[in-house]
């Protein structure tokens, strides 16, 4: 029989491991960051023993890493906005409405968010700069990301919420419907609120997404609507990595990033129930 | 349930913004890679434009050098999934217990997946560099010899717990959110008849955790087959081609080697690959959710 | 400056886009060179820097879709020929002589130095004009080959003097015997360094544009008229004498730090800068950021540059205007075809190479185009602080050649880099692999067309 006291010890031995493992490797980029560039090259003195500041301030002062992390949070913030903006009427109708073909539609939703990035680099360049629809031209704004990550966004975000919209009972639909709700109405008064923990971690995800997302904006992106994430690979060139300004710039990409998600944890296990729980 | 001819219609209403938008930018990009994998053509190529119907297919499933970075990607999700999602479920198991500290140690869990993915693979370059590098210093000092760049087995080993390390913690959590949305009924039930803990966990928990386990093998299997910023990070495919997976293959093609032919068709047979991966999984995952409606 | 602020009267207001490289000579054009050309012209420059790849793709993007988003782009010396061939960058020859009143009466064509040569198609035509250049030169420690103590030692074991290398088995001499001596020290030394990344361009470059023409195998042992590679078909690439050079290259690894296989351009030269290494050949354009800054390389000071050893016949052949012995790197900005703002794109790529700026421009980045600027009295001074460069550059430039004029260049150097990576990572015998590549090559030269 084993003890409530050892189950406890070896759960918190287990955590710290965890934990260790965890933060290590952050920690580590963390350290890089506070070192010069003549510390680098050789192996770095693990604990930190001056504050090279100017890994951070070069890229975040002089040059313009905080305008691409602007673009970064715009990009972002943007997107889910548009995505829930689409996908939580386009979820409604398919799970309310009949629809023909409604699993096939479905399907091909799906295929949008498992096809291989790289296949649209040419394709997505040639509408946004104008080739296919003569007055198109999006690239280096932030609306072409919004949009562009819509592609795999919307997908995802719908069959997240397919889930536990369809698990929401109908009967709260009609009951509302004999109350002379409109459609519009439900969709508002009881779905939404219902799907709340859902919609939340939909958010999240697609927000996260975005934010790390690195192929495409690169492609889409130049001077002025560049995210973060492309000025990262920047650091790479043929005369030197520098490895502090780098892991600085990561650093600073990771924090908005686990505000975000450090404070919102309990949504995502609220509702990532998937709605297939039912007494 | 009411079909009248007014809700099709609200349905299509409701559903035709997301359709548009996914349809402007998704159909014409699905669209011209098919029909550019019909053809032969390399920017740099003097020949031009040359129709060569599913030649370019035939090819593909002849050349030595796609498959064997497809063998390699397979095994790949096949070891890191075969690792992350047993592992996530024990962590979710293990976190679901009752314990001073717990909502600190969920909120850890949520640092890997703040990270963007070229971020992580330069992170991974910095802790794993022979000389400079932190992993190895400490593994020299057990006298193994870690160097990724030139063992073919510790760089693909590399990339899996560096996949790990990126995604237990999002299994970890969708576990979580299973784990605590199972009535304690059973649970309780099962306790009353003097099943211990394991046969809880096997007769109990688990059946009621496949929906949630199928969908999270969908989601992890479709987004490992796709990975790419981490890995080139890491070891550009190398040493030699050990961890030259498929997608890095497709990229190389397009982008570097300018064949936008081959990478086309590369990336229509990869899209498939995946969907006939994914239609076989969602059958199953469809089919588990129905044993339990 | 009168000269400038009228000639761009007529653009004032429009805004280029530019593009380049995220190494330091562009990123001076975007920091300095555009804004002050802003001030005089009023002509806006919206500067986008890129690392290699990136650069590139984006520019072939550009022209292969004729979207003319760039005005300006970073051609680097070796890719110019594939463009030229594609017609994807305006001819400047011509541009110049249609448009007197927009080109700088102070240009002096004649006073780049010959790396402009390289930016010429076959009519003599200017296709870019140059803004950096460096050569890959051969680096060593001055100290280490100086230390009373080494040449004792090395003149007891080899019985000749300790000294850079000239041919490539002293070359070899020199590096096992600091291996070694970093060993008997205990210190953390080694005889050579190279780019071996395997899976990266790096370490095929570093074959095609240093080894090879050094053991006298030229243009990437293709046969220039025949396009051809293997030896059967006019080519050098599978012949003896390359095998033996890409033999010894993965050989000659053994001398160098044993992460070196993880190094592409600039972890070579990050390995001298951490003192780790006694000599070695390096792209220059790391000589003086990194190698000779006191801020970001322990070795500031202590090093010294020379030509590259070779083998006595490529130095003969180099001479004799017959072949070469290095790579002379470098880029130019050039316009494209389908730029909207061509004459403005113009205005930008003189002020960026005008002579009076070309002297301050090589201090801030190390890079020479103009024989006026090798000549004046000013270099001395950062000649000596980076170890003899520019007097080394001086003497040997003519021994250095661009790139051959491979038009596939983009598409086969992920060929060679899949099979020279092979050899390097010993899944294959450099023999093996060099065969495997030879054919490879052939292939694709009947797939493209030639």
């Amino acid at each position: 029989m084993i003890t409530k006291t050892v189950k406890q010890f070896f759960i918190y031995l287990v955590l710290v491991a965890i934990t260790i493992a965890i933060i290590f490797p952050i920690y580590w980029t963390f350290l890089v960051s506070t070192k010069l560039k003549i510390e680098l090259l050789d192996r770095p003195v693990p604990y930190p023993t001056r504050f090279a500041s100017e890994n951070y301030s070069r890229p975040f002062v002089k040059d313009i890493y905080g305008q691409y992390l602007m673009n970064s949070i715009l990009v972002a913030l943007g997107n889910v906005g548009l995505v829930l903006l689409l996908a939580i009427p386009a979820t409604y109708g398919l799970s309310r409405f009949k629809i023909k073909g409604k699993e096939n539609l479905f399907f091909w939703l799906i295929t949008n968010r498992m096809a291989p990035p790289a296949a649209f680099i040419i394709p997505l360049y040639l509408i946004f700069s104008g080739k296919v629809l003569s007055f198109i031209h999006l690239i280096d704004t932030h609306l072409v990301l919004i949009l562009t990550y819509c592609l795999f966004n919307l997908p995802f975000a719908i069959w997240l919420l397919r889930g536990t919209i369809d698990s929401l009972p109908v009967e709260l639909d009609e009951a509302a419907y004999v109350d002379g709700c409109s459609n519009l109405g439900i969709l508002w008064k009881i779905i939404i609120p219902l799907a709340k923990p859902t919609i939340v971690v939909t958010a999240i995800l697609t927000w996260l997404f975005s934010w790390n997302e690195m192929l495409l904006a690169s492609i889409l992106t130049s001077t002025r609507a560049s995210t973060i994430t492309p000025a990262i690979i920047k650091f790479v060139t043929m005369a030197g990595t520098d490895w502090g300004e780098m892991a600085a710039v990561s650093i600073v990409c990771l924090i908005p990033a686990f505000v975000f998600l450090g404070f919102t944890q309990r949504y995502i296990i609220a509702g990532l129930t998937f709605g297939a729980m039912k007494e | 349930m009411k079909t009248s001819f007014r809700k099709q219609i609200s349905g299509w209403g409701f559903l035709s913004p997301a359709l548009a938008v996914i349809g402007f930018i998704g159909i014409f990009p699905f669209v011209y890679v098919v029909w550019l994998s019909l053809y032969e053509y390399n920017v740099f190529s003097l020949k031009g434009w040359i129709f060569t119907g599913l030649g370019n297919y035939l090819k593909l499933i002849l050349d030595a050098r796609f498959l064997d970075s497809l063998y390699k990607s397979i095994l790949f999700v096949g070891v890191t999934c075969g690792i992350q999602i047993p592992l996530g479920l024990a962590f979710a198991i293990l976190l679901s217990q009752q314990f001073v500290g717990r909502g600190v140690f969920r909120t850890i869990l949520a640092l890997p997946l703040s990270m963007a993915p070229v971020a992580i693979g330069s992170m991974w370059v910095l802790i794993t560099r022979p000389a400079v590098g932190p992993i190895s210093y400490w593994l020299s000092t057990f006298g193994i010899t870690y160097n990724i760049s030139e063992s073919s087995v510790q760089a693909f080993l590399t990339t899996v717990i560096m996949d790990v390390w990126h995604w237990t913690p999002f299994v970890t959590l969708t576990f979580l959110a299973g784990l605590t949305s199972i009535p304690p009924e059973p649970l309780e039930a099962a306790r009353v008849d003097g099943a211990n803990a394991w046969k809880t966990f096997r007769y109990v928990t688990f059946p009621l955790l496949k929906p949630i386990f199928a969908t999270i093998l969908f989601i992890r299997i479709m987004d490992t087959f796709r990975i790419y910023d981490e890995i080139w990070a890491l070891t550009s495919g190398g040493p030699g081609t050990a961890t030259r997976y498929v997608n890095i293959s497709l990229v190389r093609t397009t982008l570097a080697q300018s064949d936008y032919g081959y990478g086309a068709t590369m990336s229509v047979f990869l899209l498939y690959l995946t969907v006939a991966l994914c239609t076989v999984l969602l059958k199953l995952i469809s089919k588990v959710r129905k044993e339990y409606e | 400056m009168e000269w400038w602020e009228k000639a761009a009267e007529p653009y004032r207001g429009v805004t280029l886009k530019v593009i380049g490289q995220s190494t330091a000579p562009s990123i001076v054009l975007r920091d300095i060179a555009a804004p002050e050309f802003e001030k005089v012209t009023g002509i806006k420059v919206d500067f986008e820097v890129q690392p290699w790849e990136v650069e590139y793709e984006k520019f072939i993007r550009d022209v292969t879709g004729n979207t003319g988003i760039y005005d300006a782009a970073y051609i680097e010396q070796d890719a110019i020929y594939a463009f030229m061939q594609q017609k994807w960058l305006t001819d400047l020859t011509e541009l110049m002589e249609k448009n007197p009143q927009i080109t700088d009466p102070d240009l002096d064509v004649n006073d780049f130095t010959k790396f402009i040569e390289y930016f010429k198609d076959s009519n003599g035509h200017i296709f870019g004009f140059p803004f950096e250049a460096f050569l890959k030169m051969y680096i060593y420690r001055t100290d280490l080959f100086n230390d009373p103590e080494a040449k004792e030692a090395f003149k007891a074991e080899y019985g000749k003097d300790l000294k850079p290398a000239d041919t490539w088995e002293e070359y070899e001499q020199n590096a096992k015997f600091f291996t070694e001596w970093g060993k008997k020290k205990g210190i953390e030394l080694y005889g050579h360094t190279a780019q071996a990344k395997t899976g990266y361009p790096a370490v095929a470059y570093e074959i095609v544009e240093s080894i090879w023409p050094a053991m006298g195998i030229y243009n990437w042992g293709i046969n220039l008229e025949k396009w051809r590679a293997t030896v059967e078909n006019g080519g050098q690439v599978n012949s003896d004498k390359a095998k033996a050079a890409l033999r010894w290259y993965v050989d000659m690894l053994k001398y160098a730090p044993p992460d070196v296989k993880t190094y592409t351009w600039d972890e070579e030269s990050s390995s001298v800068a951490a003192g780790k290494v006694a000599q070695g050949l390096v792209y220059c354009e790391n000589l003086a950021p990194l190698i000779c800054n006191p801020e970001k390389s322990k070795v500031a000071g202590k090093v010294a540059v020379t030509k590259p050893p070779t083998t006595p016949e490529a130095l003969a052949d180099a001479k004799a205007g017959k072949g070469y012995i290095g790579y002379y790197d470098g880029a130019s900005y050039s316009i494209p075809y389908c730029s909207k703002n061509k004459e403005a794109a113009w205005l930008f790529i003189q002020w960026v190479t005008r002579k009076g700026w070309d002297l301050e421009y090589t201090r801030l980045a190390s890079r020479v185009v103009r024989k006026s600027t090798l000549e004046s009295p000013e270099i001395k001074d950062m000649d000596i602080a980076q170890g003899g460069y520019f007097t080394a550059f001086k003497e040997y430039e003519s021994l250095f050649s661009g790139a051959a004029p491979l038009p596939m260049h983009l598409v086969i150097i992920d060929i060679y880099m899949n099979w020279i990576s092979k050899a390097v990572a010993g899944e294959a015998t450099p023999e093996e692999a060099l065969d495997g590549l030879a054919k490879e090559i052939d292939e694709a030269m009947v797939k493209l067309g030639y």
